[in-house]
């Protein structure tokens, strides 16, 4: 039933010293539909997926205002972003309540690592199941965090999290240099961009599974949903994957990757409705600085 | 007269008759009753401070009596948080050790965490943060006896200033004295700053003479004070500060008061 | 380990046949791992730095630090699993506060070597938890002047004049013997502590890393514990680099000889 026999709880460390259930916890951030958040010197932006159980069910909450200068986006299991967001909102509350000052983002997001590394080190818990991105602003200037299961934390000037995130990430990886000075509608564009390459192939972006949310200096957290989501999908232009447009159009232009090319057989494998049980995964490394002990199974 | 720290927050035995604690006899020991401090024992007198152009100036002197004996006479009651707020404490002076020693090294060492200061504490989050256990205390009926002010700057460096006393009661203004220089070193102070606006065209110095001047009074009026005091300077540079001792003294004016001493007729 | 597979090794606080805590063991193996981290203890203060691995082109630079402090006087550097570390320093943090509380002064690094190794230790006590994925290197100044100690998974601790932990523990600690630690200030030091985490990633050359430096002086920090300035840890590094030029070419007339 289990892989080995040091994978059954997060106090066994393997010969190796590894902790196979945190590394576990971390696929099932690759179960939920991506998220990705990027910065430029001025403002933060978080764009996810969101997804529906049935037709016509509705659509899985992906971003959540935490204070009025941040908020996170989530992949993964979403009752667990939601006992972290509580917790997030108490501590910000209490920094205002106690000090008169709006919670700095590091801190904020040191406050929930700590929460999840103790998951991580005592038999009877299990990690958190969910990954998060975290964007703000506070007296620095615009941050955006990574979360991790394992209680990593880390600052990025653009990250992905989620199923088939890889091709988000290929997209930053490629870009990032030029967001630190882009404006807010720019950056926003960059984020639906990147989202859309990780779309599965026969899906596009839409009004309805988008969430865009932008803060940025002296401007307070805003969350588009719904019907307020087209005016930036109309600005986006494209909301098809460049890899479904580069099979209907073989003319286009833009380049398809070898990597978004593997992701998108086994994608069409796994079938739209278990989209993501075999899509790619989050960066390497959480709890290794080293990135080496990983699974990766990208 | 509410202005020594005894007094303070408390209903005037004068107007309302001492306070009738014979209900509070009938409660069996150990039935959870509790009686917390009722009264100061070493004090400070006041604080006082104005703010100024690009500033705030406070002052406080150096006593700490012991009833109405000068008992210690070289207690700071000025405390520097951070690089840019002073705080200033009259009252029990215990508890202000604790507040400066235990409360304020605390969340001074807790903000250090943080070297990359991606929001810096400033005065206001200071106050807040002292009025929020003031208040706290005070619910809990374990007040801290102390009065406090607290001197600094906003995150625009707008000149800050701002008191909170036992009760948890806050307020701000642009000239502000605790204890018995509410009473005596305040309307001459708010004949330099009568109001917010008029802070803003006071240099250093007239704030700074306005000060002195008012430390004057309080010390030959005050007689829970003595001649020497702190004084310190806050702006967005950091805070400035020195110790000031009152020269050329004259009480020749005694002569003239009878009714206390040995003369008493 | 030739007890693998052999079931002791499945729990926390269980001895094998032989006398080992084989889990105390592989959390060691998570240290090996990680970034090396080093501390110097000098004449006149202590240096604590870390080679941290750029997993990312997209993380922040200079963001994301890994030498934390404790109290003002001191500071903790750690290899192994960041998040165990973030732990371990909080934890130092309390008793360094609980200390204040009760003395209205700041912790010994000695006494707080003493407690956190007793903190580690509990963690190998009961297999409902297991031991910590770091060693972590503790410096700072107090009345007896510089004090360096490293902590181990299992608790155990000792003092240092020169302490490296980490993948390239083996060799930072052939190049801090080859400094006379006793004799050398902060200044002289920060350029061989970058040129030591240099050498110890040589290694893994191929991966990309950033220097991070504190410092705790006597004199330099007003007995602070403090990031060591911009400007010298990028000196330091220029130093490094050249020296490490310089070696390579020593070896290769030696070697053509």
């Amino acid at each position: 039933m289990f892989r080995n026999s040091y994978d059954n709880d997060s106090v066994t460390f393997s010969p190796q010293g590894r902790i196979f259930q945190v590394e576990y916890a971390l696929e099932a951030i690759k179960q939920g539909s991506a998220a990705v958040g990027l910065v430029s010197k001025t403002h933060a932006v978080l764009v996810a997926l969101k997804r529906n159980a049935e037709e016509l069910g509705s659509y899985q909450k992906k971003i959540i205002g935490i204070d009025s200068h941040f908020g996170i986006a989530l992949a993964g299991l979403a009752p667990d972003a939601r006992v972290l967001s509580n917790f997030m909102r108490q501590q910000a509350m209490s920094s205002r309540l106690l000090y008169n000052r709006p919670i700095a983002i590091k801190r904020v997001v040191d406050s929930i690592a700590e929460k999840a590394q103790v998951n991580t080190q005592h038999y009877g818990r299990r990690p958190y199941g969910v990954g998060l991105l975290v964007a703000g602003v506070d007296k620095a200037g615009p941050h955006l965090w990574e979360f991790q299961p394992s209680g990593m934390v880390l600052e990025y000037k653009g990250a992905a999290i989620g199923a088939r995130s890889q091709s988000a990430r290929t997209y930053l990886e490629r870009n990032f240099e030029e967001f630190e000075n882009v404006d807010k509608d720019e950056l926003i564009k960059h984020g639906l961009q990147a989202l859309r390459d990780s779309l599965a192939q026969d899906k596009e972006l839409t009004s309805a599974n988008t969430s865009i949310a932008v803060v940025g200096v002296g401007e307070d957290f805003v969350l588009y949903d719904g019907d307020s989501v087209q005016v930036w999908l109309d600005k986006l232009g494209e909301t098809r994957s460049s890899r479904r447009r580069a099979e209907e159009e073989p003319a286009t232009t833009e380049a398809t990757t070898t990597e978004t090319t593997t992701e998108t057989t086994t994608e069409g494998a796994a079938g739209s409705s278990t989209e993501g049980q075999t899509g790619p995964g989050g960066p390497a490394g959480p709890l290794d600085p080293a990135g080496e002990n990983m699974d990766t199974t990208e | 007269m509410n202005h020594f720290p005894e007094g303070w927050g408390r209903p005037r035995d004068d107007v309302y008759g001492a306070y009738d604690g014979s209900h509070l006899k009938t409660v069996q020991p150990g039935a959870g009753f509790n009686q917390h401090t009722q009264s100061p024992i070493v004090t400070g007198t006041s604080v006082i401070a104005v703010k100024y152009k690009d500033g705030v100036v406070i002052a406080a002197d150096t006593l700490a009596s012991y009833g109405s004996l000068a008992r210690f006479r070289d207690v700071e009651r000025l405390k520097v948080v951070g690089e840019k707020t002073v705080v200033g404490a009259g009252g029990d002076m215990s508890d202000m050790q604790y507040i400066f020693d235990d409360v304020l090294e605390r969340l001074m060492i807790k903000e250090s965490y943080s070297p990359e200061s991606h929001s810096p504490l400033l005065a206001p989050h200071v106050y807040t943060y002292l009025s929020r256990l003031l208040y706290a205390r005070r619910s809990r009926l374990n007040p801290l006896w102390n009065a406090l002010l607290v001197a600094g700057h906003d995150e625009h460096d707008k000149p800050f200033l701002a008191s909170v006393d036992l009760l948890g009661t806050t307020f701000d203004g642009p000239a502000l004295a605790t204890g018995f220089g509410a009473h005596l070193a305040l309307p001459l102070l708010r004949k330099l700053v009568p109001n917010e606006e008029a802070s803003q065209n006071v240099t250093k110095e007239q704030a700074t003479e306005a000060v002195k001047a008012a430390m004057k009074v309080l010390f030959y009026r005050d007689a829970r004070s003595i001649d020497e005091y702190s004084i310190a300077w806050v702006t967005p540079q950091g805070v400035e500060q020195s110790r000031e001792k009152l020269e050329n003294q004259s009480w020749k004016f005694a002569e003239r008061i009878r009714g206390y001493g040995t003369q008493t007729n | 380990m030739t007890s693998i597979g052999t079931g002791y090794d499945l729990s926390n606080s269980v001895f094998s046949p032989d006398g080992r805590n084989f889990q105390v063991e592989y959390a060691s193996k998570a240290v090996e791992n990680g970034g090396t981290s080093i501390g110097l203890r000098v004449k006149d203060g202590v240096i604590l730095a870390v080679e941290k691995l750029v997993t990312s082109k997209l993380l922040v630079p200079q963001s994301n630090r890994r030498i934390e402090s404790v109290d003002r006087h001191a500071g903790i550097v750690f290899s192994g699993l960041i998040p165990d570390g973030r732990h371990f320093v909080s934890r130092a943090r309390q008793e360094a506060s609980s200390w204040r509380g009760t003395y209205e002064s700041p912790i010994s690094v000695s006494t707080l070597a003493d407690r956190m190794g007793g903190y580690a230790q509990a963690y190998t006590l009961y297999s409902s938890v297991r031991p910590f994925g770091i060693t972590a290197i503790i410096g700072g100044v107090d009345e007896n002047g510089p004090q360096l100690y490293m902590i181990e998974p299992s608790g155990s601790y000792w003092g240092y004049h020169g302490a490296a932990t980490g993948k390239g523990r083996q060799a930072a600690k052939s190049e801090i013997e080859k400094l006379d630690l006793k004799e050398l200030t902060l200044r002289e030091a920060i350029k061989h502590a970058a040129k030591i985490i240099a050498v110890a990633h040589e290694d893994s050359k191929d991966k990309e890393f950033e220097l991070e430096m504190t410092w705790v002086g006597l004199e330099e920090t007003g007995g602070k514990h403090v990031p060591v300035p911009k400007e010298l840890v990028e000196e330091a590094e220029k130093w490094a680099k050249k020296e490490i030029e310089g070696d390579d070419d020593e070896e290769d007339e030696k070697m053509e000889e």
